[in-house]
């Protein structure tokens, strides 16, 4: 029964008992619920005629004829565990002692203070072992403590010691040696018997569920160090002298040493021939156990749709600086972005950090946003609550309050909403309002006649039937071109109707629809030619801006509404 | 809906203070008697990006000149309408110092002068309206009849500001060289 040989060679290695359920290749989360009956009910099998009595430490004496009888299938003579230890000093007393675990099962049993080198799993080097979890467990209630998530389901991830590989690596080639039939790739990945073993308990300790990673939201991840860890490794030099040569050649690219993927890559093609040449036919024991030293919570980023209207000439969409210094004391962004962090559980601090705003396009600081405003997204990264439809509402109410900026509503949104929100920006056509002054060749403002109306709503440079009214050639704008790269772009206008001023001769108003793009301020005033034709050519007299505002952006959002 | 009452037209300025473009966005500054050159005068405004606009100030000896003219773009060996910028950060500029030759103005009676650009930078375009336009020049020498756009490094271009003449200094460095000619 080869599953009994496997436990059996795990055992006398020094393996746990969930390392050893893990090298049966077991995969089903089941196996995992009580690791130590199941070995135990293995062993038993074995010793049945001996009367086992098991204590809490689960006492499987090695039986020496139990290790002929596993090894008796092969040609070789039984491997000397013995022997096979390096001569390090922790094996040096080392007998074969399957006297190394402690019942998994049996979490009532407070955890011994200081767990015996002899303990230590020679494989996961005590990830798996439950007398080792609480140093963790507090680590992750601190922080769950501190930031508070409502999320009621978690999932967690272990960022172990690289050592670990090696170990199993070991382990494995050992079995393949020990045991015909053994096939290493059936082994269970330790962060996976580490999620359902740890994670399980951890979910209850701290009151939540637990689920996968894909599903949970709620993403604790532990980091384990293992203390002789950089030592361990230079046994994966010797396995792979090139790789690591050709490594240390090219520092830059590679500045770290020993990676997971540079001792995997090393691993790949080691042999149990190899790994004993090395000094290592079985893992020798382990120094010091693995421990935890930092722990880190994150939830996944939520995203919202909405859009906005920008009542102020003097409110930048996003904090204005120059030279580090603040041009405009607030902006759409900040105004928008307090009241959302705190219904997502963030301080306004948090909230600068955590949260983006993604928008169709942006307007100028001194143009408004009317209508039903602009369309935008805002990613929270790592919320702590997320807030119903009612309290999105009470959120759009804050926002509005200044009457600075308008947002009517909040939605969630997914992450493939976004993509029509760029798309959005540029392709979708918008519609503005701007105020214009005639200028007479002097500069001085000239009075609009019903001539000069009639001339702009009947000028065009395209032929009849065409889309669009007027076809502009535009450079890019002197107020852009020290980030922009100078590019002439041909733009449209696509309707363009002008009305008079009441009791201002100079002045008219201009409804104007334009293509993603078109800067409308430059074809008004004509930026010293540099936008060809200009508004002046459609009047046929000099004229300036003097105000505007997007009337409309032309893009269904957020979708679904 | 709330927001319907905003209009247009409630964002009317007090159109006795309207500036012009170029006055909006661009600070003047002014070389006087440029090499030496008596009313050699030349005009640079600076937008706060450091792009900078070259013209000819007031009180160019150009304005006082009635004669047919053209402009000329090609300075000695360098042709400035082969400038040509790539990217974001306008690669393959010519390099300028304030000496360098922007453009001629040449005379139909066969006289003609130099225009000097007067800083440092990277020449990034000349206004090529002027070939065909020239009147420009003379008819809206600080909008329209710009002569060259100029990019130079925060640190130059603000150093240049700081060390041309201010609009005001100006017309003080204007009256004084008057009255000591009167004199």
């Amino acid at each position: 029964m080869i599953e009994r040989s496997i436990i059996r060679l795990c055992k006398d290695l020094g393996c746990c008992d969930a390392c050893c359920v893990r090298y049966l290749g077991l995969k089903n989360p089941s196996s995992y619920e009580n690791v130590h009956q199941f070995v135990q009910k293995y062993l038993d099998k074995d010793t049945n005629s001996q009367s086992q009595t098991l204590g809490n430490e689960g006492h499987a004496d090695p039986d020496p004829n139990l290790l002929k009888e596993t090894s008796a299938d092969r040609d070789n003579s039984p491997v000397d565990i013995n022997t096979a230890q390096p001569n390090n000093g922790a094996s040096e007393s080392q007998t074969i002692d399957t006297k190394t675990e402690v019942d998994v099962g049996t979490s009532s049993i407070p955890p011994a203070k200081r767990m015996k080198m002899d303990d230590v799993c020679v494989t996961c080097l005590g990830i798996l072992q439950e007398k080792t979890w609480p140093e963790a467990f507090a680590m992750v209630q601190d922080v769950l403590e501190k930031k508070r998530y409502e999320c009621e389901t978690i999932a967690c991830a272990l960022s172990s010691p690289i050592a670990a590989i090696l170990r199993e690596r070991a382990v494995s080639l050992h079995l393949e040696q020990a045991c015909p039939g053994y096939e290493q790739k059936s082994l269970m990945p330790l962060k996976e018997a580490w999620k359902w073993l740890f994670g399980r308990k951890l979910a209850d300790i701290v009151g939540k569920r637990l689920d996968s990673g894909a599903v949970a939201p709620l993403l604790v991840t532990l980091n384990v160090e293992y203390p002789d860890d950089g030592q361990e490794l230079e046994v994966v030099r010797a396995l792979a002298p090139a790789l690591f040569e050709s490594r240390s050649k090219q520092r830059r690219r590679f500045s770290v040493e020993f990676t997971r993927r540079s001792v995997e890559q090393a691993l790949g093609g080691a042999t149990a021939g190899a790994m004993a040449a090395a000094g290592w036919r079985a893992p020798p024991r382990p120094a010091a156990r693995a421990r935890p030293v930092s722990a880190a919570a994150w939830h996944a980023p939520l995203l919202l749709g909405g859009r906005y209207v920008k009542l102020s000439r003097a409110l930048p969409q996003t904090p204005w600086l120059v030279a580090g210094r603040r041009m405009m004391h607030s902006s759409v962004q900040e105004i928008i972005f307090e009241p959302v962090a705190a219904a997502y559980g963030l301080s306004p601090e948090e909230g600068e950090q955590r949260l983006k705003l993604i928008s169709a396009g942006r307007e100028d600081v001194d143009v408004r946003c009317l209508g039903t405003g602009r369309p935008f997204a805002l990613e929270i990264a790592d919320p702590r609550r997320t807030p119903d439809a009612e309290e999105l509402q009470r959120v759009c109410e804050r926002i509005s309050a200044e009457r600075k900026v308008i947002v009517r509503t909040l939605m969630p949104i997914t992450r493939e909403d976004l993509t029509l929100l760029k798309q959005g920006e540029q392709t979708k056509c918008k519609t503005y309002e701007a105020l214009c002054v005639k200028l007479g060749a002097d500069g001085a403002p000239a009075t609009v006649t019903p001539l000069d109306l009639a001339n702009i709503n009947a000028y065009r440079n395209t032929p009849e039937g065409d889309a669009a009214r007027v076809r502009l050639l535009q450079r890019t704008p002197l107020r852009v071109l020290h980030r922009r790269p100078l590019h002439a772009r041909r733009r449209a206008l696509l309707a363009l109707h002008a009305r008079a001023v009441p009791r201002r001769p100079a002045l008219f108003a201009l409804r104007v629809r334009a293509e993603a793009g078109t800067y409308v301020k430059e074809w008004a005033h004509g930026e010293l030619r540099r936008t060809r034709p200009a508004l002046a050519d459609a009047l046929g007299a000099r004229a300036d801006i003097l105000a505007l505002d997007v009337a409309d952006v032309d893009l269904p959002w957020p979708p679904n509404q | 809906m709330e927001e319907e009452k905003y209009d247009i037209l409630d964002s009317i300025p007090d159109l006795d203070n309207l500036k012009s473009f170029t006055d909006r966005y661009f600070s003047k500054r002014y070389i006087i008697d440029f090499n030496q050159i008596k009313n050699n005068d030349i005009m640079i405004m600076f937008h706060s990006n450091r792009i900078a606009l070259l013209s000819l100030a007031p009180s160019h000896f150009f304005f006082k000149k009635q004669e047919e003219y053209k402009i000329n773009f090609s300075a000695g060996k360098i042709d400035r309408l082969n400038n040509a910028v790539k990217g974001k950060s306008k690669k393959g500029g010519q390099y300028l110092v304030p000496n360098s030759v922007i453009c001629k103005v040449e005379y139909a009676d066969g006289t003609s002068f130099d225009i000097p650009c007067g800083m440092k930078g990277t020449l990034i375009e000349v206004n090529e309206e002027l070939i065909e336009h020239p009147e420009l020049l003379k008819d809206m020498p600080d909008a329209d009849g710009f002569i060259a756009v100029i990019l130079s490094s925060i640190a130059i271009s603000e150093a240049t500001k700081n060390e041309l003449l201010t609009h005001e200094e100006y017309l003080e460095a204007l009256k004084s060289c008057e009255s000591s000619h009167v004199e």
